[in-house]
């Protein structure tokens, strides 16, 4: 059964939650410390290389793989004909090697393995591959059609069997009780994560028949799972995986499932019998590892003379590429938007995901609710002028509250969407700025998201081995993951508080699934939550068996006593007072003696959403309002950003300095999402794979983050905290979207919003 | 699997002989910011890199006798922290600060630039409406192109095999002009841009224009003048309307292209809203008051 831990505040005052703790890891890494991927090297290590398809969609002929054979120095020449099936993917339906035939320009024809990467590198150039090209389906809608070419002849159809829907209420009842009815169209576009450290691994088969993988995973014990799946494709069954995590060079979700280089990488190392390691250049990072859904949404919202809303319908198109990655279950996300974002009642919600001949797609930093945020966020806005209601009040009137239950029956504890509001309003100076129409304007947008973890597998539970040594110093074992949010950083703060130690006195260790307990991964915003409580939980009960120990010694009332500045003291009696460290070796060594070492599993007292998608899933909601003014330069179509603030709740800053952090990046990202990203594919091929021409913004394009914390106090959280990973990137969209409309009265209602895109809208403002 | 040799000659003449020598698989590294990147790509294969680092006459710049001479090596941080040229000749040093990031811009030279004959390259329209003549130099002697001769097409220049630009020659502006260059791009730094606009004005004292000039980059495959729209304004008072006139000449005298940067139309549209812009800048660097009609 899972706990629920209340906040345990002793002694009036926290000293370690709530300071600025520079990350832990910030020196290691501007230092060059940092060992990536890319720094690994084993003893005898080969490097593999992947040969890529040369088209959308064709019919493998032959492959001839003799002259790359034949390369001095290569190792192994591997395809789908000479290794063993394995299959990977949310549904299974991607084979790590293709065989008979390609469907998207990221298929793995065949693989290389060679004493350089140099050498790998040519030898997959002298693979022959024959291919019979076949017509592509490029566009979703299209694919939907009758005749349409079939993607994976044996499914039937190209629309996959996961159909997602969510009924709530009665959407017709909404549509008659509305005074005002919007309806529109909105499309996202595909963009990706952009991680500086490219993708990918180690593989290495100890002489035992077990396998090491060394991977900058976000998902140590999912991936181990994958792979010992495969092991039984190669007569392994039965022996143990490793899963070693290596400092991950940035993660948003990409590395939230596993792929077929992951797997080549091991068949690679199988048949070597040696270490292979296996990374992606900047290029394939771009065409191999891409991101978000493409989604075509439809919707439409109705509210009352007054403003109340009264339905939301939404319909949407997902262009899931050619396989189907845990990016296929973004739906499923986007329903929390839909469903609990302001109070609606009668909800309707159906999305399909469709196979094309383009890149397949992958889970991204907030998970579908950017997408769906945005199209209901714009559409509050058109909502509101059809209303006459002004579109802050119009929130305000729609705002969640605390306590409430949603329609998809989310349990939303602390919320302070109205204070995040109110904030907002403020910086914004909204009611002198707004409603000029002089090229300048201003705009909001609220956001909710999973702030308690996302109960997705049965469990949603995260591991903490937690030791003291002779020294006073702490060791914590964690399952979960840092990918460069701080997660160490403020586990070590949560460790320390609890233990009245210094943070510099606690280790966080988080890679290793021989070592740690099993974790869910670092997904839905949960590290803090979760990993959080269970770090908290973990040093509670080395406090209890260490003050128990220190009530006998002292011969003082244990709740009299009290752990601070690496001391326990006393309440009673201020003559009483031990080291911390003293107090440890005395535990330690004496008949009996032992070593303080607990251990934790922490799992939040949510449910799996049922067949009809509802059930609190999460143990806590974050809610934020995002707020911007822009200066829209209307020959050119450029949008100048005069000012961005972004209030968010976060339950209680931990560390406030890591929260900026969090904000400020999601706002850049969200920026990039909102201004100019997107992976432009000419039939199924990427055309614009580097840092040129995918343009993410660079320092001097990123304006001021106003960051407003506000703290609600969650009593379900780690010291009240709640989940903040992905929330910032949320709103920022429909926030400039919106901004734009003030500022110009053109609606763009469709990602990026380029200067082209302002300049061609203002021509067809000037024309009607 | 490529093995390059690296030479570093200190002379031009043994980058001369060097060049004879390995003929076809030698290329000149000047930055190395174009050229390194296209090898990586193995869209230039060459074995050999002849690197023109130590050669002491590429590396300066030069104002004498009414005329700047810009070394083939001169980088762009050295064009950026020139305050003659910031001075005497601003739209080059437009050119140069907002060109990649300042990283770039230690390394990367205007003789690389120039070579590399790129449609995008930020010192193209800047150049071209200086009017400079380049000194290229190689076995057959030192001859001097105009650098409107020198661009031929898209990644094609007037260089022969065996030769070296050796440095970039530009007569001074008439008294009282002003000139100006805006990078049209999406980002601040980091970019390339999709249009690039140069404009150079010389007025009298009543406002009148006596000279103008104004070259563009990508509104076509290689940068050029556009003489008639530069006709149309000499002569007549510098209005904002005269200028919006002539960029509609200009337009009429383009032809960008449709990738997927951005589109023809935008560019044409971007052409129109920048030449007025650019004109006003360089009008106001002339120090004079504008537009008051
Ligand atoms: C990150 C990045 C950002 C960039 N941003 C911009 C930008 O904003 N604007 C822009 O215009 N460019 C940009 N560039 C392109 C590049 O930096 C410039 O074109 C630069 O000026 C090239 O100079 P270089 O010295 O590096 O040339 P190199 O790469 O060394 O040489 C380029 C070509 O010219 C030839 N060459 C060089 N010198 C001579 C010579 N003296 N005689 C004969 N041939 C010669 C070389 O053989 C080669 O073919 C960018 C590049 C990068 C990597």
């Amino acid at each position: 059964m899972a706990k629920v831990l209340e906040p345990q505040i002793k002694d009036g005052q926290l000293l370690k939650i709530g300071q600025r703790v520079p990350k832990l890891d910030a020196w290691d890494k501007v230092q060059g410390r940092t060992q990536y991927i890319h720094d690994v090297k084993l003893p005898r290590m080969l490097y593999g290389k992947i040969l890529w398809s040369k088209y959308a969609h064709a019919k493998i002929v032959s492959i001839d793989t003799t002259k790359a054979e034949k390369l001095p120095g290569v190792r192994a020449v591997i395809t789908g004909y000479n290794t063993p099936e394995i299959r990977v993917g949310f549904i299974k339906d991607n084979p790590v090697l293709k065989k008979d035939k390609v469907r998207q320009y990221r298929d793995e024809v065949a693989a290389v393995a060679a004493d350089t990467a140099e050498i790998a590198a040519e030898a997959v150039k002298l693979i022959d591959v024959v291919y019979e090209e076949l017509p592509g389906v490029f566009d979703p809608e299209e694919a939907m059609q009758e005749g349409a070419p079939l993607i994976h002849e044996e499914k039937g159809s190209n629309v996959l069997k996961l159909p997602w829907k969510m009924l709530c209420g009665d959407v017709e009842e909404g549509r008659k009780k509305a005074d005002f009815i919007v309806e529109e169209n909105y499309t996202l576009p595909f963009v990706t994560h952009c991680c500086l450290g490219t993708s990918g691994c180690i593989a290495q088969f100890h002489a035992n028949g077990n396998l090491t993988v060394y991977s900058p995973t976000q998902i140590r014990y999912l991936a181990q799972k994958d792979f010992q799946d495969a092991m039984k494709a190669l007569g392994l069954k039965g022996k143990r995986v490793q899963v070693i995590q290596t400092a991950i060079g940035g993660g948003f979700g990409s590395k939230l499932d596993t792929y077929p280089f992951e797997f080549i990488t091991i068949l690679l190392a199988h048949y070597t019998g040696r270490p292979v390691k296996l990374v992606y250049t900047r290029e394939e990072e771009f065409f191999a590892s891409p991101g978000r859904q493409p989604v075509r949404a439809k919707i439409s919202q109705g509210c009352t003379k007054e403003g109340k809303l009264t339905f939301r319908d939404v319909d949407m198109i997902l262009d899931n590429g050619a396989y189907t990655s845990w990016g296929a279950t973004t739906p499923s996300v986007m329903m929390m938007p839909i469903s609990s974002l302001y109070q609606v009642e009668n909800i309707r919600y159906v999305a399909k995901c469709v196979h094309t001949n383009n890149i397949y797609s992958t889970a991204m930093r907030g998970y579908g609710n950017p997408q769906a945020t945005f199209a209901i966020e714009s559409q509050i806005d058109t909502l509101a002028e059809k209303a006459g209601i002004d579109p802050w009040e119009f929130r305000m009137l729609n705002r969640n509250k605390p306590g409430e239950i949603t329609p998809q029956r989310f349990e939303i504890g602390s919320c302070g969407m109205e204070e995040c509001l109110v904030a907002v309003k403020e910086k914004l100076q909204w009611d002198e700025k707004r409603g000029k129409g002089n090229g300048r304007g201003v705009g909001i947008s609220s956001l909710i998201h999973v702030g308690g973890g996302a109960r997705i597998y049965k469990s949603d539970g995260t591991g903490t081995i937690l030791k003291l040594d002779d020294y006073g110093k702490v060791t914590v074992l964690t399952s979960a993951s840092d990918m460069g949010q701080g997660s160490d950083t403020v586990l070590a703060q949560i460790v320390a508080e609890e233990l009245g130690v210094e943070i510099e006195d606690v280790e966080v260790i988080m890679k290793d699934t021989n070592l740690e307990i099993w974790d869910a991964g670092a997904h839905a915003s949960r590290s803090t939550f979760v990993g959080g409580n269970s770090a908290l939980y973990a040093a509670r009960k080395a406090k209890e068996e260490i003050l128990e120990f220190a009530a006998g010694m002292l011969k003082e009332p244990k709740e009299s006593l009290y752990l601070r500045d690496r001391m326990v003291y006393s309440r009673n009696n201020a003559e009483v007072s031990m080291a911390l460290d003293k107090l440890l070796r005395a535990i330690h060594f004496r008949t009996n003696g032992r070593q303080v070492v607990v251990s934790e599993f922490y799992d939040p007292p949510t449910v799996m959403l049922d067949r009809e998608m509802k059930g609190n899933f999460s143990a806590a909601y974050t809610y934020g309002v995002h707020g911007v003014e822009v200066e829209v330069d209307q020959e050119t179509g450029h949008i100048k950003i005069l000012k961005y603030v972004i209030a968010m709740d976060v339950g209680r800053a931990l560390n406030p300095m890591a929260v900026e952090g969090q904000l400020e990046g999601g706002c850049a990202q969200g920026l990039g999402y909102s201004l100019m990203e997107e992976l432009q594919l000419d039939k199924g091929k990427v055309l614009n794979g580097n840092f040129l021409d995918y343009k993410i913004l660079t320092f001097p394009d990123m304006p001021n983050i106003e960051s407003v914390i506000v703290e609600t106090i969650d009593e379900k959280g780690p010291f009240g905290a709640k989940g903040i990973g992905e929330p910032p990137l949320v709103g920022s969209a429909p926030a400039i979207a919106n901004a734009v409309w003030d500022a110009l009265g053109i609606r763009i209602r469709d990602l990026p919003i380029t200067p082209e895109r302002i300049v061609a809208a203002l021509e067809a403002k000037k024309g009607s | 699997m490529r093995r390059l040799t690296y030479h570093e000659p200190e002379s031009l003449k043994d980058a001369f002989a060097l060049l004879e020598g390995h003929g076809e698989t030698a290329k000149l590294l000047a930055g190395g910011t174009d050229l390194i990147i296209e090898i990586k790509q193995e869209t230039k294969t060459p074995d050999h890199l002849i690197s023109l680092r130590c050669i002491p006459e590429l590396q300066d710049i030069d104002y004498s006798n009414g005329e700047l001479c810009i070394g083939a090596m001169v980088t762009h941080r050295m064009i950026e922290q020139s305050k003659l040229i910031r001075e005497k000749f601003s739209l080059l040093a437009d050119a140069v600060d907002n060109l990649g990031s300042v990283q770039v811009r230690n390394v990367a030279t205007i003789g690389g630039n120039i070579c590399n004959g790129a449609p995008s390259a930020d010192t193209a329209a800047p150049v071209v409406a200086l009017g400079a003549k380049l000194v290229l130099d190689g076995p057959a002697g030192e001859r001097q192109v105009n650098v409107e001769e020198f661009f031929q097409g898209p990644g094609k220049t007037a260089l022969a095999a065996g030769e070296i630009l050796r440095a970039i020659r530009i007569p001074t502006l008439p008294q009282g002009a002003g000139s100006c260059y805006i990078k049209h791009s999406r980002r601040k730094a980091m970019d390339l841009p999709l249009l690039g606009i140069a404009v150079i004005i010389v007025p009298d004292d009543n406002m009148v224009c006596q000279e103008a000039r104004i070259a563009l980059s990508l509104a076509g495959p290689i940068p050029f003048r556009a003489k008639k729209a530069e006709a149309f304004v000499t002569g007549k008072p510098l209005s904002r309307e005269i200028w919006e006139q002539a960029a509609q000449v200009a337009v009429s005298e383009s032809n960008p292209r449709t990738s997927f940067r951005t589109t023809a139309d935008y560019r044409k549209k971007m052409i129109c809203a920048l030449i007025p812009r650019a004109a006003e800048t360089a009008l106001r660097r002339v120090n004079k008051a504008w537009m008051k009609g």
